[in-house]
């Protein structure tokens, strides 16, 4: 497909907080990433304003095995405070996605080529993102490299259905949506001898609104085209790119 | 499935439970219904159903333990007035407080409590004997109708005596019942209400399921505020109050809380913690009610620490911290351990828990899974769940029997029930194991957490921390520092960490005469020397040989201890003349095996020890035993 990628993303921890366990501040992991997540990894990799990233399809690898740590969270108001939170560990995911143009974002139709932001993709992933890759929280570094989706061996090969529950799917964001409002979205997966097959965040049908939220802009106050960079730099000297 | 979604379906499944009291040790507890909490009662009354007082009594301790219908505010009430639905305490229960206790300060509890009840009872779920009981309330004679059963004590002036004393004792004669099961003064009792139908088996109230359904439905319906929840994903009443004692009464951590104001725990994205998460009011009971019960049930706690295990379906699971003995009886209580007590052999003991564990699992379904839970507080407002995991029955009995199987060696340190020492070849327990690492006399938080630590190791197959297997094997070199069963337990459970440890090398209990390898020779040498020397000296003699009082230096500079034990061998050597020919030969042939590089003062690997514990068997057991 020309905007489809697989990658392999892994990493010694992982957490994917379950919402129950967040509130309070004793975060116990989910036991498989949210589509949320992987889409946020699929972000670092690589992003731009005129695409947004789908997640068809997640691979668990490794067995789900869990391990606490005792953490000092940072308290804004001074002072000391002991958690503990739960981490997925020695977690291997392999993920399939694909991207579409952002159709609330008319201002950014020019950029919409499609084979040119799949050949940056297939580059970020082969350079392990553009930007540091986390699993679920910041202090879970993680590790992608492209690989063929379901080659190699998995632990769940063959292991039948797992019902996860209800669990999260991600969040509806102003600028993806076209709605001035931040929703969360709820499904009930089940994990294939190791495969999750994410529905459309359109399809989810539990949906929960949260707040008012309206979309960031973006203009030519706080855009700057690579073009004019070009020139700015070529006019004063520095590099040049083309050359 | 989450971990609530889990509870949530324990709850369901056992639903029958509900409201049954079960004995453990001297503890009594019960699946409680949603909407409802237990209470400690002290004053029970009975009246019947036109509402008119019948009898009270003083509630003794064993008896005291009550189902009581409960709010959201009331089961989390601190100072100011939330009443319970039906029983409560006598400022909310008794109309007639002010007049034998004193003016209160605050607005009328018990104004509070009559106008819940009343709603109650004018729903359209109100149930007879709730009403009854509405109905006596109302007269608002309540501690005049105790005073006059003698069940609360007044002084002249019609007040209640808060503090007993000696004095008042040599006035009366005697010392009224609700002194003896009160810890605080006599206002501060608790009442529970009784209806006596005549001619009729009468339910307890506390104890009918009519009663709890009534309010349960009435309460519900009361319920306003609806939200999708995060479990269920249905649209249903939510809450916000989750209850605390979980652990124990009066443990005040809550696994789910939100009262964050300056923190980042889940602020940023949201603001309040009701966007976060939102979890339905039904759901939020269930799931903490089956913990709850559960945690009462089969929970194992240390230091405040909990290790659960259970299955959805049925609830009783084998634990993976138990060693093979306890496993054994637990899976077959009709396998007598004691055909196997006096077995050596690894195999046979083995081929009993494969059987118990197969016979086990034929019964499983196809949904049956088993969840492990660890919990425990880092600070004491807030539960956190330090492990999960839901893994298939089947599962998880294969893993709990790889383990057993693997981690397994031949140890003596179990007593059967007449006192007589067991031998068992199996895994040994996880606290046992700690025990053996850190010492007998180790703090209860550092059992927990080796607990803890080992636990994946026996249901996820990971590797056991080397830290523990060092500082066991260390333990197990220096026999003169315990006693010598304490010495026994902890080289017996050594050699099974040893053994999964060298998982692919196959280490078993009988002797391996063709392993060549240095520490198994060297640790072979030892034990013959050991034996020889026990041999010679008379039975009165418990003193340690001098291959265990040197063992320490043994298993650091083999070579040259082992020079200083063969020279204070001479004389037991002599002592047992021709007797002691087959182990100076045996001696002979182990060191031979030895190759010459080898026979230096590098220290020794622990499998010195395995090899120090397979000869010693072999001599005392084997048959070239002379």
């Amino acid at each position: 497909m020309r905007n489809q990628v697989e990658f392999e993303v892994y990493g010694k921890y992982a957490l994917f907080t379950d919402p129950a366990t967040k509130v309070g501040g004793e975060k116990l992991s989910y036991q498989v990433p949210t589509y949320q997540a992987l889409k946020g990894i699929m972000e670092s990799i690589y992003w731009k304003p005129t695409i947004i990233w789908i997640i068809d399809e997640v691979r668990i690898m490794n067995a789900i095995k869990m391990e606490a740590k005792g953490v000092r969270p940072i308290e804004y108001k001074g002072g000391n405070t002991l958690a503990s939170y739960t981490y997925l560990k020695d977690v291997r995911y392999q993920v399939r996605a694909h991207f579409v143009f952002n159709r609330h974002r008319p201002d950014l139709d020019y950029d919409r080529n499609e084979h040119k932001h799949h050949k940056i993709a297939k580059r970020s992933i082969k350079a392990g993102g553009r930007r540091d890759v986390f699993l679920g929280t910041r202090e879970c570094v993680a590790y992608v490299e492209p690989c063929k989706f379901g080659e190699s061996e998995g632990f769940y090969d063959g292991y039948g259905d797992i019902h996860l529950g209800t669990m999260i799917h991600g969040l509806n964001y102003p600028d993806e949506t076209g709605l001035d409002m931040l929703e969360t979205r709820l499904w009930n997966p089940i994990m294939r001898d190791g495969y999750i097959s994410f529905i459309k965040p359109a399809d989810c049908e539990i949906v929960r609104p949260i707040k008012k939220l309206r979309p960031k802009g973006f203009s030519k106050d706080n855009l700057e085209p690579a073009e004019e960079l070009d020139k700015e730099l070529s006019r004063e000297g520095g590099i040049r790119w083309d050359g | 499935m989450g971990w609530m979604n889990d509870l949530l379906e324990t709850y369901e499944n056992n639903v029958n439970q509900v409201g049954k009291f079960e004995q453990k040790g001297d503890k009594e507890f019960t699946l409680i219904p949603i909407a409802h909490t237990t209470q400690y009662a002290q004053i029970e009354v009975t009246v019947d159903v036109n509402g008119d007082f019948l009898q009270a009594k003083v509630v003794d301790k064993d008896n005291a333990n009550t189902v009581i219908p409960c709010t959201e505010s009331s089961s989390s009430r601190t100072s100011a007035p939330a009443p319970h639905p039906l029983h409560d305490k006598l400022i909310y229960v008794a109309g007639d407080f002010e007049k034998y206790v004193g003016k209160l300060k605050k607005s009328s509890p018990h104004n509070n409590y009559i106008d819940q009840l009343k709603k109650w009872c004018d729903s359209d779920y109100a149930n007879y004997k709730v009403k009854a009981i509405y109905q006596y309330i109302q007269k608002g004679t309540l501690i005049r109708d105790l005073i006059s059963a003698s069940v609360l004590v007044g002084d002249k002036n019609n007040v209640l005596i808060t503090k007993w004393s000696k004095e008042l004792e040599k006035n009366l004669g005697y010392k009224p019942a609700i002194f003896e099961v009160l810890s605080e003064t006599q206002d501060k009792a608790f009442v529970r209400f009784d209806v006596h139908q005549p001619n009729t088996i009468n339910k307890k109230v506390w104890k009918d399921k009519k009663v709890y359904d009534s309010f349960i439905s009435f309460y519900k319906n009361r319920l306003e505020k609806e939200d999708t929840c995060y479990i269920t994903g249905e649209v249903t009443p939510k809450t916000e109050t989750h209850l605390s004692g979980l652990r124990r009464s009066g443990d005040k951590a809550k696994l789910i809380s939100a009262n964050d104001t300056s923190g980042f725990t889940f602020r940023g994205r949201f603001n309040k913690g009701g966007e976060a998460v939102s979890i339905s009011y039904d759901v939020s009971q269930k799931a903490h009610n089956a913990l709850k019960w559960l945690i009462l049930k089969q929970g194992k706690s240390i230091d405040g620490r909990v290790f659960l295990v259970w299955g959805n379906e049925n609830t009783d699971a084998p634990s993976p911290q138990d060693d093979a003995l306890t496993l054994l009886s637990q899976l077959d209580p009709n396998l007598t351990v004691s055909n196997s007590l006096q077995v050596n052999t690894h195999e046979i003991f083995a081929d009993d828990v494969n059987k118990a564990i197969d016979g086990y699992k034929r019964e499983l379904s196809y949904n049956s899974n088993i969840i492990i839970m660890i919990f425990d507080a880092a600070t004491p407002g807030r539960l956190s769940i330090k492990y999960y995991q839901n893994l298939k029955e089947s599962e998880y009995i294969k893993r709990i029997q790889k383990w057993h199987n693997t981690c397994s060696w031949l140890h003596r340190y179990r007593k059967s029930n007449e006192g007589k020492h067991i031998k068992f070849c199996g895994a040994p327990a996880t606290r046992d194991i700690a025990n053996a690492a850190f010492g007998f006399k180790s703090s209860d938080k550092l059992i927990k957490e080796t607990m803890e630590r080992m636990l994946p190791c026996v249901i996820e197959g990971r590797k056991i921390p080397i830290d523990i297997i060092r500082s066991a094997i260390y333990r197990a070199s220096n026999p003169v520092s315990m006693e010598k069963w304490q010495w026994e337990k902890t080289l017996s459970i050594t050699c099974a960490l040893l053994k999964k440890h060298y998982e692919k090398e196959g280490y078993e209990v009988a002797l391996d005469e063709k392993n060549k390898s240095r520490d198994y020779l060297f640790g072979r040498l030892l034990a013959v020397a050991d034996v020889l020397e026990r041999r010679a000296l008379s039975k009165e003699e418990g003193r340690p040989t001098s291959a265990l009082r040197y063992m320490n230096a043994f298993a650091r500079h083999p070579a040259r201890t082992w020079k200083t034990i063969q020279t204070n061998l001479q004389p037991y050597q002599a002592k047992l003349g021709n007797k002691g020919i087959y182990y100076n030969r045996l001696i002979d042939e182990i060191a031979s095996n030895i190759s010459l590089e080898d026979f230096n003062n590098r220290a020794l690997g622990g499998v010195y020890l395995l090899g120090f514990y397979s000869q010693r068997h072999e001599l005392y057991n084997g048959k070239n035993d002379v």
